[in-house]
């Protein structure tokens, strides 16, 4: 077998970069693999004539100011990652309808007394309400952060005392707090906009998972990097490579190779590599199924693939347009507008499931509010995102696959027109169309399902943290990123591939290798 | 932080119901039957068949040209299935093992996407001098020849959502072959705009498709061709070179351009285009390569002129050190020693054969210039459209191939 490393990373996505940079912090030998030829997974960019185009990101809670960092802020710090972030104006305006079918045109900004103002404005007589339901989060947020530094072990004893009112809505949907609380309608409805960013809707995601990230982007805003999100990853890959990390690109792990039951090496496109410890940033069903020894693979861990029973969550549309005219040419205003035909996300989520006819979600951004200079002079870019249902994209044919991903991209352009009037038909210099399909295809992630399994209902964020231990139980092999415990995003990729490249740490400790 | 603070109604929610979380997910994961896991996913399958990482072809059929100076080469899938859909304007990236060289070469596809389900699809090579891989095309590969392609690749095609409905292509050279596959794709209808081609070739016999062209042209009222003879003077055909008022003669209101050709069009068609005062959306160039003439190109140090420089090459843990002359690509002196080196496009545009630099200088003309900020950034190349100017450390990615990418190890 070739060179030996201590852990070998599979997957140069957050989470994959996440990992291999704790564990070269922490002074392991570490060899990061990469199937493509760029990091990052969607945390990348790509050209289009004079344009540079953001895939994926629209913006991270986790930052922080630079005197006052946050979680993900922090991290980089930690590693010693450089980025030049610059900070997204608003929460984000919708527009929509109300539950009860009144228009909805609704922009709300960062700050959590902003936040109470404007809501107030909105939605009359509902200050005390969300004073008391800050109150609430603050001890959530509190409450999680003590749960994620105990690993999995969290003392209850701590928790009753200390974070109650996380252990009583904790188990609860979003939507059955809101009631119990006696949330007045409007203000769940404007709160709920969110929702896409996790996938699940009000009714199925945990609260817990939910106003944990909602109350990230209110009290600590949101941030984008200054060049895309290929500038975070090129930014992690060099400080691998400081710290003595290899990374090859262009090279796909094939096979996990086990001395017995313990994991001993990875074969790879480019060669059998030995190591002690493989943390995959691939999902667990194609690990089990196609790159390890079926013997090997114990009964519960058949049992939870089959339980989730492929239900993952959104599968992604965008569209990327570089256009010929200035945001202020063209009427954008906003970073990020949420176009949705009810802010009653259930009925949202099942509109957006039924396909083309039903589905009228989507969310479009423009960069250049953030960052003026990101596209050259004269011009704006931006990109439309909105989800897929898994029938639409499994039964299209090759023939009719580009036809119908621009029907989705003129009904989004058409959208923008119509409820926000900012017509950018005629101004379209490049235009790409990326679909469950693309994210399929350059991620390797079932379906173009990005987020991983839905992390709702008994498989919600908590439940599985909690049970850190008992999942993937293969000795000297983890599994990370969206599939993982912590769930999707970007926060939670890297969150997830530090955690698990601890527990990586932890476990060659506790086996003393 | 607010401790315990009695919110609302909440109190009445069942704090048991969080403890027993763990519980109700390890009973949902008991109740569950212990079946062998599967990873098929349709979406996925769509996604490699529409971009596979190579295709295997065989050589059905070689069409001598004649006089026009070309050959194409028909070739039909190793497997018999189908090849992968695309958008009419695409290239394939042949890989060529020549001598001690392992390369690769971008070749418009000339046959309709529809041909490609059927498991056919074709490039056309023209002879120009001193053309190293065109040579052998044109010499050595024959019938029952087995040949790797990529998928296909690049951006040169019509977009509904971008383009104006009338498209006015200027073609030069084998730069028809686009188009051609354009206009059979306009016929068939995979494709909905109107197309009108005006080629430029030298005479009257070394048009090249002429035939094909004017049997679409004929039976497909969305499909013209104009041509233009830059050395003869014939009836039924335009006289000299394609010119702004050309254009203009032949184009309907509003029309976006397409531009297929050698470089010398390129630099004539430039002035013209100009005079069209067309918005810049509505001009699209089809790739070029890199220009021959590095050493005249603006900003190119005097110093480095003709100089032939030292380049260390690695590859996984492997190591090579090559020679590398100032005046051509990078890539051209990794793949002269014989090293497996990704690349697709050979303009600088697509990025796949993106490299890091570990130490040295080097140019990379404005012309080609299409990396991500953050490449330029933290030195990453280009290496087909990259060229050396001092002794340099890079590290080039593997490449995939059928026989499971070379062992870099």
């Amino acid at each position: 077998m070739g060179k030996k490393y201590d852990i070998v990373v599979v997957g140069a996505g957050n989470a994959g970069l996440s990992a291999a940079l704790h564990c070269a912090v922490e002074g392991k030998k570490v060899l990061l693999i990469e199937q493509h030829n760029l990091p990052g997974g969607c945390a990348t960019s790509f050209r289009r004539g004079r344009f540079e185009f953001e895939p994926s990101l629209h913006e991270l809670c986790d930052i922080g100011s630079a005197e006052d960092p946050a979680e993900i802020r922090q991290m980089m710090m930690d590693y010693g990652v450089e980025v030049d972030w610059h900070e997204v104006p608003d929460c984000f305006r919708i527009i929509s309808k109300y539950s009860d079918g009144t228009p909805m045109d609704v922009s709300m900004p960062f700050g959590i007394d902003n936040f109470i103002d404007k809501m107030e404005y909105y939605v009359p007589g509902s200050r005390a309400k969300m004073e008391e339901y800050f109150d609430l989060l603050r001890e959530i947020m509190a409450g999680t952060a003590y749960i994620s530094e105990s690993n999995g072990h969290a003392d209850s004893n701590v928790l009753k005392e200390r974070f109650p009112n996380l252990l009583r809505t904790g188990a609860y949907p979003v939507s059955k707090v809101w009631k119990a609380m006696n949330m007045p309608q409007k203000c769940c409805d404007i709160m709920s906009t969110y929702w896409g960013y996790l996938g699940v809707d009000m009714d199925h995601m945990a609260f817990i998972h939910y106003c944990n990230m909602f109350m990230k982007y209110v009290s600590r805003a949101a941030y984008i990097p200054a060049h895309t999100s290929h500038e975070i990853s090129n930014a992690m890959v060099e400080r691998l490579r400081e710290l003595g990390g290899d990374i090859w690109y262009n090279c796909r792990a094939e096979e996990f190779l086990f001395d017995g039951d313990t994991l001993c090496g990875v074969r790879t496109s480019c060669g059998e590599v030995s190591c002690d410890y493989a943390l995959a940033n691939i999902n667990p069903d194609i690990i089990y199924a196609k790159m390890m020894p079926k013997e090997l693979i114990p009964e519960r861990e058949k049992k939870l693939s089959a339980a989730r029973g492929h239900n993952y969550s959104a599968r992604m549309i965008t569209v990327y347009v570089g256009l010929n005219k200035t945001a202020e040419e063209l009427g954008i205003k906003d970073y990020c507008i949420f176009f949705a035909d009810t802010s009653d996300s259930t009925k949202e989520y099942k509109n957006i499931l039924g396909g083309y006819e039903t589905n009228n979600f989507n969310i479009f951004l423009c960069n250049n509010i953030v960052n003026p200079d990101c596209s050259p002079a004269g011009t704006s870019m931006g990109f439309f995102t909105s989800m897929g249902s898994r029938e639409e994209w499994s039964d299209l044919s090759p023939e009719d696959y580009t036809a119908f991903k621009n029907k989705y991209a003129k009904k989004f352009i058409r959208t923008l027109k119509e409820r926000a009037g900012i017509d950018i038909e005629p101004y379209i210099e490049e235009i790409c169309v990326a679909s469950p399909w693309t994210f399929a295809r350059y991620l390797g992630v079932p379906e173009g399902a990005v987020y991983g399994y839905e992390t709702s209902d008994w498989d919600a964020m908590m439940a599985r943290m909690m049970m850190l231990d008992a999942d993937y139980p293969i000795k000297g092999l983890r599994p990370i990123g969206a599939a993982g415990p912590r769930g999707d995003g970007y926060s939670s990729a890297y969150v997830c591939g530090r955690l698990m490249a601890r527990l990586a740490i932890r476990d060659l400790k506790e086996e003393g290798r | 932080m607010a401790v315990n603070v009695k919110i609302g109604l909440i109190g009445a929610l069942d704090m048991l119901k969080f403890k027993n979380m763990a519980k109700v997910r390890e009973q949902a994961i008991k109740a569950a039957p212990a079946k062998e896991i599967t990873a098929d996913y349709a979406i996925n399958n769509s996604a490699r068949a529409l971009h596979p990482d190579f295709q295997e072809l065989i050589v059905d059929k070689v069409i001598d040209h004649g006089s026009a100076g070309a050959k194409t080469f028909l070739m039909r899938s190793k497997d018999g299935g189908p090849l992968a859909y695309f958008r009419a304007g695409q290239y394939l990236s042949l890989k060529l093992k020549i001598g001690e060289s392992s390369l690769s070469r971008p070749y418009s596809i000339s046959s309709s996407p529809k041909d490609a389900l059927n498991g056919v699809v074709s490039v056309t090579v023209r002879a120009n001098p001193g053309g190293f891989a065109a040579g052998y095309m044109l010499d050595e590969l024959k019938e029952g020849d087995e040949v790797l392609s990529s998928g296909p690749q690049g951006n040169f095609y019509y977009e509904e959502l971008r383009d104006c409905k009338n498209v006015v292509a200027l073609a030069g050279g084998s730069g028809i072959t686009p188009f051609l596959s354009m206009a059979q794709a306009i016929a068939d209808g995979t494709e909905d705009f109107d197309l009108t081609i005006l080629v430029g070739s030298r005479t009257k016999d070394q048009i090249l498709f002429g035939d094909e062209l004017d049997f679409i042209a004929d039976k497909c009222d969305k499909v013209h061709v104009v041509h233009v003879l830059s050395d003869e003077e014939a009836e039924g055909f335009e006289h000299g070179f394609i010119t702004a008022e050309l254009i203009k003669k032949y184009a309907k209101e509003p029309y976006s351009v397409f531009v297929c050709g050698p470089e010398a069009m390129y630099s004539f068609l430039k002035g013209e285009l100009d005079k069209l005062g067309l918005p810049r959306k509505n001009i699209r160039c089809e790739m070029l390569g890199v220009t021959k003439k590095i050493a005249e190109a603006e900003g190119f140090p005097a110093d480095a002129k003709g100089k032939e420089f030292n380049i260390k090459v690695i590859q996984g843990t492997r190591e090579y050190d090559i020679k590398a002359s100032s005046e051509e690509p990078i890539l051209v002196a990794v793949e002269r020693a014989g090293i497996t080196a990704p690349s697709r496009c050979r303009s600088g545009e697509c990025g796949w054969c993106r490299s890091k630099v570990l130490s040295g200088t080097y140019f990379a003309p404005p012309e080609n210039e299409n990396r991500r900020w953050a490449d330029v950034r933290w030195d990453y190349i280009h290496p087909c459209a990259t060229f050396p100017t001092s002794d340099m450390v890079i590290e080039v990615p593997a490449e995939y191939t059928p026989k499971k990418s070379i062992q870099c190890l």
